[in-house]
């Protein structure tokens, strides 16, 4: 992606977010990411290319689109629309032309000045709850010239960013988007080196070298003005006790009074379909919530690591709400 | 959130608590519906001559579900009456003082006067159908405009058949000036009367304003005389009471009923006793149970006599115990057709009282008693009456918006209303200036202003503004825009099962087919709105004129100022203030409308007009491409984009403009917008047309201000900022109605968001939630009706009604009970619950 973009690839903008930073918040979901976690609630967003999925719900079977096609990468298959991944470039004729929006476009260049004109529509809603807008993804390192520009316009508004990061990128990326930042959210997903590899394709020793970088940044600058740890806990890979201790032991060790707020975020299932829509199969695709015991297991290793146990927060991924569910 | 997990949210539904032995027998006694012994259910009173006319059917003529019934009612209550012997002098009094006489008499000397066990307030029976005292020459003429050829009801069947909507002169729907009974009691209000009576010259005393007068004293003494009936059945129960301490109570009543209503109050009990006896007269007068006959601001008016009784050392928990009686009372209301079901044939009443708000220069009313009421409502709900509306401004205290935030997430959705202060006063303001009544509200007082019924913006004690008189679906206009002033689809008698000619109803706006921008389209639906607008003018004076000539409330009339100052009785404009509001219903739908015509027709040009009338007269039958083009891919009013938003403000300032040109001949109060669509949005889906935003004939039409059905998707921000918007929004330079917020609908406008519950289900979430109400307060509208349900709740309450007798729904700011609503209303919330994203 070239770092001096003036589009961004957006895949969504979720108004009145109540869990990606403090307050009321506008997310804004970037696409393509440098991890492919395989436990991924956002499938659609690892890939930095636009894509296309089908929403069987919304299908009338008008069959307009298996026209518009110029790559005749559609068909229709006795489950409905079947999408040849390998011939669809996503170019978006079929989307366009889909008089139901059962087809949809994952992935929309959006212009600095429209995203922002966008999200501070709900600015008074910011100024009420303390809350701002919260670049997400995906990876919005990866965009790291857009996302910049984008979050510098908006903190001159005097509204609050937070940057939401899985923390896989260089340090020039970061170092683009942490003067702009009010508030970092920083993935730590698994402490165990071959572990990550295995569960997101990555090596972590950059990602917490990175953290180190960020919580030193923040010591020495106005901006950002905190930090906040986010854990996925999800079953039979990351949500074990050994991972949950071995995260707080470190974030004692290296982060010492630093960060404000630790989120162990639970599993959700809400995203199968999205799996069944890209055409992928997803590993966790049978595998049940967290317990309530487990959680509460997972919790307490967490407080007891050394670190202000007043920090750890926990999120249900059984809400109602299908959170970043497109 | 730290340690609890609440992963699974609980379909719990609110029950009562708190209640004493007495509140609750009396709450489940309420509850046995038919089962009772005692009720409160229609007596009917008549003259007894051969051409009475008991059943005041104009008042039903908003209520479409009673169109049919309309000669069996009337038949029956003329059927069951009892007669009345009438004084000797009956028949040489003018109507007014007969209709006074009359109601005195009923309420006096034949409805039985009862004492609920425990009940610490009396006055159980009001509702009763009574004679219009007409003489054989009135009752001829009076049926001859009302059933006669291009009578009133010949008139309002039309408009609603040919899915114009509906209209009728209706009851109630205002604040009668209870502050003033409470003050100077019933005696002072006699003894103005009088005085006014006395200072008429003797030609004018013997003329309309003086019979008018007399009528008004009549009927301020019937407070006084009813009272004393109701003194001497607690003296008398005392005595026989076996109990002491229930003894000492019911003395203690008897006490408060020598005192009041005639005398002016002291006590919280005397305050509240003359409050409901005073009350509850105003339905004995107008015949029709709480229509919308509102309380305004009652923690205000009755904070004096709280402290009063506090520092005389009543308990607070037996000042509750009184409201609490009080609650039961308003809920007696319904009771009025009880046979016909469970709460009568309709949820539509609506005794509003008003809590908190601003005062003078921006300051909080929050009091004691603010928290007392909603103690009482929390304890209290679910229940239906009286409907609770909490005004909420930028400088309302945390601690009012944590309980108000608190009793959300403990109901299912929250059980009273927000009423906006801040817009809807802007919209006070408008009007004042509209009407050149600024003399009568004004930056000093207009935030005296209060809501009533559902959230119907008037001031109080002066003001009866027609608040459901007229309710007009906009998309007539654009579906006699397509067709050059003609229907659709012909109108069909249910009955006969013949399709009615199509005529030329509207103007001729040219043939749509041969317009070539969407300018053009727009300039025809600017001439066949100031039709419909103009249609319903019409069609109401025939039902206004006949109610300020045949059916006097010379009762009412004693509590609204401006009748006894005109010498005018209220149906006659007697009101200082005195509007009819035209609430415009459909507006989202009308507005995606013409989103739809324009993108379809004349931007996107995927079909031609022709085409898309052929689809609307086939119903979308065999045009489901192009009708999934209209509902997916058109742009949509709600969802805060700025080009479509800006033509529903285009829509908007149309109608208000057109709305505010006319006045009634007869009674010369001018017209002005609001946005309440009760359940019309319902049933008018059956009589409409299909209409271009990809609505089949049958669907729902859009509810009030909302956005239409599943149009919500960017969740509740978006769809607020879309309604104040389209209010008029804010102004930088110093033209706002109140400060800088601007609002079109001085009457204020419906708007309903439902919440999914996990934005309340932890102390975090409450104030992320609080902060949204706060930021509702600077963007949104005037009132705001918050639903917090789950679609699988709701499902299964749909399998088995049974298990959820209680569970209450909001539409429209009216609650009713989930399994008493229709299936295809069920489903319409279930359907806008799925939609919620957020």
């Amino acid at each position: 992606m070239d770092p001096s973009s003036t589009t961004g690839r957006v895949l969504e903008i979720q108004r009145m977010s109540t869990e990606d930073g403090p307050g009321l918040r506008t997310t804004v979901f970037f696409k393509g990411c440098s991890l492919s976690c395989s436990w991924c609630h956002n499938p659609e967003s690892i890939s930095p290319h636009p894509q296309i999925h089908w929403i069987d719900s919304r299908c009338i079977a008008c069959k307009t689109c298996l026209d518009m096609c110029a790559k005749v990468a559609l068909s229709l298959a006795p489950e409905g629309i079947r999408i040849d991944r390998s011939l669809c470039d996503g170019c978006g004729a079929c989307v366009d032309a889909c008089p139901s929006t059962a087809l949809e476009l994952l992935g929309r260049q959006w212009r600095t000045a429209d995203l922002v004109h966008e999200v501070l529509k709900d600015r008074v809603y910011f100024e009420k709850s303390g809350g701002g807008v919260t670049v997400s993804g995906g990876e919005p390192t990866l965009q790291s010239g857009f996302v910049s520009d984008f979050i510098k316009q908006i903190r001159a508004q005097g509204i609050h960013t937070a940057l939401d990061t899985c923390g896989s990128c260089s340090h020039k990326a970061l170092d683009k988007l942490l003067p702009h930042a009010t508030l970092v959210l920083f993935d730590i997903k698994e402490i165990d080196t071959n572990k990550h590899r295995a569960f997101t394709g990555s090596n972590n020793r950059i990602i917490l070298e990175n953290l180190i970088h960020v919580s030193r940044y923040i010591k020495t600058h106005l901006y950002p003005e905190g930090l906040w740890i986010r854990t996925p806990l999800v079953p039979d890979a990351t949500a074990t006790i050994q991972n949950i201790s071995g995260i707080g032991s470190w974030i004692a060790e290296h982060l010492e009074g630093q960060i404000k707020r630790w989120e162990l975020c639970s599993f959700n299932n809400l995203c199968r379909d999205k799996y069944t829509r890209l055409g992928l199969t997803w590993q966790f695709q049978d595998k049940s919530l967290l317990n309530e015991d487990h959680i509460n297991s997972l919790l307490t290793a967490a407080k007891t690591t050394g670190i202000d146990p007043d920090i750890v927060h926990w999120t249900g991924a059984a809400r109602l709400d299908g959170r970043r569910e497109a | 959130m730290n340690g609890s997990l609440a992963e699974k949210i609980e379909h719990k539904i609110k029950v009562p608590r708190k209640l004493s032995p007495r509140i609750s027998w009396l709450r489940d006694y309420y509850f046995q519906g038919c089962k009772r012994n005692w009720n409160n259910e229609y007596t009917a009173w008549s003259t007894g001559t051969p051409w009475d006319v008991l059943y005041q059917e104009m008042t039903y003529y908003i209520v479409p579900e009673v169109y049919m019934l309309i000669d069996t009612l009337g038949g029956g209550y003329q059927q069951a009456a009892r007669n009345i012997d009438i004084h000797s002098d009956f028949w040489t009094w003018s109507l007014p003082e007969r209709k006074a006489w009359f109601l005195k008499e009923v309420m006096v000397n034949h409805v039985p006067q009862e004492i609920l066990p425990g009940d610490l307030i009396a006055g159980a029976r009001f509702n009763i159908i009574t004679s219009t005292c007409f003489t054989k020459k009135e009752s001829a003429a009076y049926n001859q405009r009302v059933t006669g050829k291009n009578g009133a009801r010949t008139k309002m069947k039309w408009f609603h058949d040919h899915g114009y909507g509906n209209a009728g002169a209706t009851s109630g729907h205002l604040i009668p000036g209870y502050e003033r009974v409470l003050k100077v009691g019933w005696k002072g209000i006699y003894e103005s009367l009088k005085t006014s009576f006395n200072q008429l010259d003797l030609r004018d005393q013997k003329g309309r304003k003086g019979s008018q007068l007399k009528a008004m004293i009549t009927a301020a003494t019937l407070p006084r005389d009813l009272a004393k009936q109701y003194a001497h059945l607690c003296t008398c129960l005392a005595t026989e009471e076996a109990d002491p301490e229930r003894s000492a109570e019911l003395s203690r009543m008897a006490g408060n009923l020598k005192k009041v209503p005639w005398k002016p109050a002291r006590t919280f009990w005397e305050a509240i006793q003359s409050l409901w006896l005073t009350h509850m007269l105003i339905m004995s007068d107008e015949n029709y149970p709480g229509p919308g006959v509102s309380f305004g601001r009652i923690d205000q008016y009755l904070l004096p006599y709280w402290e009063y009784s506090r520092d005389q050392g009543m308990d607070w928990e037996f000042a509750k115990e009184i409201l609490k009686c009080f609650w039961f009372h308003c809920n007696t209301a319904y009771d009025a057709m009880i046979r016909n079901g469970n709460q009568g044939i309709t949820a539509g009443f609506g005794q509003l009282l008003t809590l908190s708000g601003m005062g003078k220069n921006g300051i909080d009313m929050t009091n004691e008693l603010t928290y007392m009421f909603l103690e009482v409502i929390d304890e209290m709900t679910p229940i239906l009456e009286p409907k609770p509306n909490i005004r909420l401004h930028r400088n309302t205290p945390d601690e009012l918006l944590d309980k108000v935030i608190d009793m959300i997430s403990d109901s299912q959705g929250s059980p009273f209303l927000i009423n906006f202060d801040e817009r809807s006063m802007a919209g006070m303001m408008l009007e004042a200036r509209k009407a050149n009544i600024t003399h009568l509200i004004n930056a000093s007082n207009v935030h005296e202003y209060a809501p009533v019924g559902c959230l119907e913006n008037t001031m109080v004690g002066n003001d009866r503004s027609g608040t459901v008189d007229i309710n007009l679906n906009l998309l007539k206009a654009v579906e006699l825009t397509l067709t050059g002033g003609r229907d659709m689809i012909p109108f069909v008698d249910p009955m006969k099962g013949k399709p009615e000619k199509i005529r030329q109803d509207g103007p001729s706006t040219g043939d749509s087919k041969t317009f070539e921008t969407f300018e053009t389209f727009f300039k025809a639906y600017e001439e066949q709105t100031a039709y419909i607008i103009q249609k319903s003018v019409e069609t109401y004076e025939a039902s206004e004129a006949v109610r300020a000539d045949f059916l006097p409330t010379p009762y009412l009339s004693c509590l609204v100022k401006g009748c006894q100052e005109k010498g005018l009785d209220v149906t006659q404009g007697g009101a200082e203030i005195n509007f009819v509001t035209l609430e415009a219903v459909t507006y989202a739908t009308t507005v995606d409308s013409l989103l739809a015509v324009k993108y379809l027709v004349f931007d996107q040009q995927i079909c031609s007009m022709s085409e898309l009338i052929q689809a609307l007269r086939d119903n979308w039958q065999g045009h489901e491409k192009l009708q999934a083009m209209a509902i997916n891919r058109a742009p949509k009013y709600g969802q805060d984009d700025d080009i479509a938003d800006a033509l529903a403000k285009q829509v908007m300032d149309l109608w208000c403009r057109e709305t505010w040109r006319h006045k009634t001949r007869s009674t010369q109060r001018r017209f002005r917008p609001g946005m309440l669509s009760w359940n019309y949005w319902a049933g008018d889906g059956y009589v409409m047309a299909a209409s271009a935003n990809g609505r089949t004939k049958g669907q729902f039409l859009s509810n009030a201000i909302c956005p239409s059905s599943g149009a919500d998707i960017k969740g509740p921000t978006s769809n607020t900022n879309s309604v104040g918007k389209v209010l008029g929004g804010k102004t930088s330079d110093g033209g706002g109605g109140w400060r800088d917020y601007l609002n079109c609908l001085p009457n204020g406008a419906s708007h309903t968001i439902t919440f999914n519950p996990s934005i309340i289900k932890d102390p975090e979430h409450k104030q992320k939630f609080k902060a949204f109400i706060k930021g509702y307060a600077e963007n949104g509208g005037t009132a705001l009706q918050i639903n917090m349900l789950d679609p699988e709740m709701l499902k299964d309450a749909q399998k088995n009604p049974g298990d959820y007798r209680h569970l209450l729904v909001r539409i429209t700011g009216y609650n009713a009970y989930f399994t008493t609503v229709g299936k295809e209303l069920q489903d319409e919330v279930i359907e806008r619950v799925s939609h919620c994203r957020f």
